[in-house]
């Protein structure tokens, strides 16, 4: 059920849709020459050695708001929703082969990202690969169930719509993805640390191409994991088929 | 017979309007039920509530003897019971045998995606795209997912609405098929015909209520009305003869014998009596009473936008 369900998902949410392909595996890449270019005027390892890892955690940020969240209100309003809570595939299974599908196009981007900065960019990733992998999940986790609140709560796919690039947009800007917060005030930039996402992000940048061992964030990985949880309860509590 | 659905004075309210107003039914096992009305009077928040997608404000709901409303025994119902909802929602990019092969996989089922497109006369479009579909292949999509499990209970929100006739006559024919096969059927609809041809029992449905409800011949005999012979004629009235056989209204030149007896005696009485009146026949017809007839007599209103 499980693996027939993510198949048709990979099929039909994206195979099928060339926009999807295009925005998926080629935008991000797009961004990373683009900014790459304007910051440093040329391929420099320092500077695309922040924004990998920040280009891959803001794809995290909107899997979580747009793959899962707007997905969910979409698929609401077209009445989807009600044709598989009328069937007996458990919720869980549902809902998490949609995690899974977005999971795969989530690697795949961070594979061509990885791969395009370290054959442009000569950016080298020296962290522990499983703790690299385990930081992604955490994120994805945490962005998934607060993602998913907006699609329990949002009553139309357009008010979803809304919310997504409210949150997405400032968020990739504010956290330390693109634009290093650093060059703000400190009292600004350790405000926005207090952000899940940035915290997320730092902690990816920082375990993957710095090297430095995940045990030194474990307060940020409990900070994260308590976002998580809270996310899951609100969604589920809120949560409608129909 | 047993029940297989039971409705117990049903109420759902939605802030002040009141969708079903305290509405009562049983259902025998083996029958088609059909939930007759306009739109708007309450069929498909009915059916809605017996399959678990709206909770009853008040009143209870049993199918095949499990409450759709308790989350446990919902789960246990989805598997004994079939249902296609008013909006087909499929989604866009999904081919037809994708559909069958994934709603196999919700009820761990063998596909028989071949037999299923065959029944619903699908036959050689195995890999077209719900987007490529028409609305009657799309409608005719949703029955094969509604029948691949071989439900026990088929319930069928306005099964045939955009279906054209040949869709109308493999849905037909399947729900006939599942009767036949000891499955109980409840479709809600506005189109009279349908109703009229499959229906084991009929539920008038207005404004929330129950306004009548019977096996189609007994709706018509008690609320259809008598039969016409309508008679138009030149240098034809009815004589004192003729009067005997009930009571003659002339509008615009036509004489309409509403009648008490078999209609189709009345009419060979007519004839001959025309004929010996010397009376020049130009149209003759018969009507007997219909259960549009009856719909009309029941609620006061016509069925209005007819599929």
């Amino acid at each position: 059920m499980f693996f027939v369900q993510t198949k048709m998902n990979f099929l039909w949410y994206f195979k099928r849709d060339g926009e999807m392909v295009f925005w998926t595996l080629a935008m991000p890449v797009f961004f990373l020459i683009l900014f790459s270019f304007a910051f440093a005027q040329g391929p420099s390892a320092t500077v695309a050695g922040f924004l990998v890892p920040g280009i891959i955690g803001a794809q995290v940020l909107s899997s979580g708001f747009w793959g899962v969240g707007v997905m969910l209100a979409t698929f609401r309003e077209k009445h989807l929703l009600r044709r598989i809570y009328l069937t007996p595939i458990p919720p869980w299974v549902f809902f998490s082969s949609l995690v899974a599908y977005r999971m795969t196009l989530l690697a795949a981007q961070a594979i061509i990202l990885i791969g395009v900065g370290a054959l442009v960019f000569h950016v080298k990733i020296t962290g522990n690969p499983l703790e690299i992998v385990a930081v992604l999940l955490i994120g994805t986790a945490t962005f998934v169930s607060l993602g998913t609140i907006i699609g329990a709560l949002a009553r139309t796919t357009e008010s979803a719509n809304n919310v997504a690039s409210v949150l997405t947009v400032p968020l990739a800007f504010l956290s330390d993805a693109y634009v290093p917060i650093d060059r703000f005030p400190h009292a600004v930039s350790s405000t926005l640390h207090l952000l899940p996402s940035t915290q997320f992000i730092d902690m990816f940048r920082s375990v993957s191409v710095y090297g430095n061992p995940l045990s030194h964030y474990l307060p940020w990985v409990g900070i994260l994991l308590a976002w998580t949880v809270l996310g899951t309860l609100i969604s589920a509590r809120t949560f409608r088929w129909v | 017979m047993t029940a297989a659905i039971v409705v117990d004075k049903l109420i759902k309210r939605y802030g002040n309007l009141e969708a079903v107003a305290g509405i009562s039914f049983s259902v025998p096992k083996g029958s088609i039920f059909g939930l007759l009305g306009r739109n708007g009077a309450g069929k498909t928040t009915t059916l809605e509530c017996c399959i678990g997608l709206k909770e009853p404000t008040s009143g209870s709901v049993r199918v095949l003897g499990l409450d759709p409303s308790r989350r446990g025994e919902l789960a246990r119902l989805r598997r004994l019971v079939g249902v296609q909802l008013q909006t087909v929602s499929l989604p866009e990019k999904a081919s037809i045998s994708e559909m069958l092969e994934l709603n196999a996989a919700y009820y761990s089922i063998p596909t028989r995606v071949l037999e299923m497109v065959n029944r619903v006369g699908l036959e050689g479009k195995l890999d077209r795209q719900v987007a490529q579909m028409s609305g009657g292949e799309q409608q005719r999509l949703a029955l094969a997912l509604a029948l691949q499990p071989d439900p026990d209970v088929l319930f069928l929100d306005e099964p045939s609405a955009g279906m054209d006739a040949f869709g109308r006559r493999i849905l037909w024919s399947e729900i006939e098929r599942l009767r036949d096969a000891g499955k109980t059927v409840v479709l809600t609809t506005h189109y009279i015909e349908e109703a009229a041809r499959l229906c084991d029992c009929i539920c008038v449905i207005q404004r929330g209520k129950i306004v009548a409800q019977d096996t189609p011949p007994n709706l018509v005999a008690r609320y259809g009305g008598e039969a016409r012979v309508c008679i138009t004629a030149e240098g034809f009235s009815p004589d004192e003869e003729l009067q005997r056989l009930g009571t003659w209204v002339n509008t615009n030149g036509e004489w309409q014998l509403v009648t008490r007896g078999e209609p189709g005696l009345a009419l060979a009485s007519v004839v001959t009596r025309a004929n010996a009146l010397g009376a020049k026949i130009s149209s003759l017809d018969l009507h007997r009473p219909e259960l549009e007839d009856a719909f009309i007599a029941i609620t006061g209103e016509t069925i209005g936008d007819a599929a």
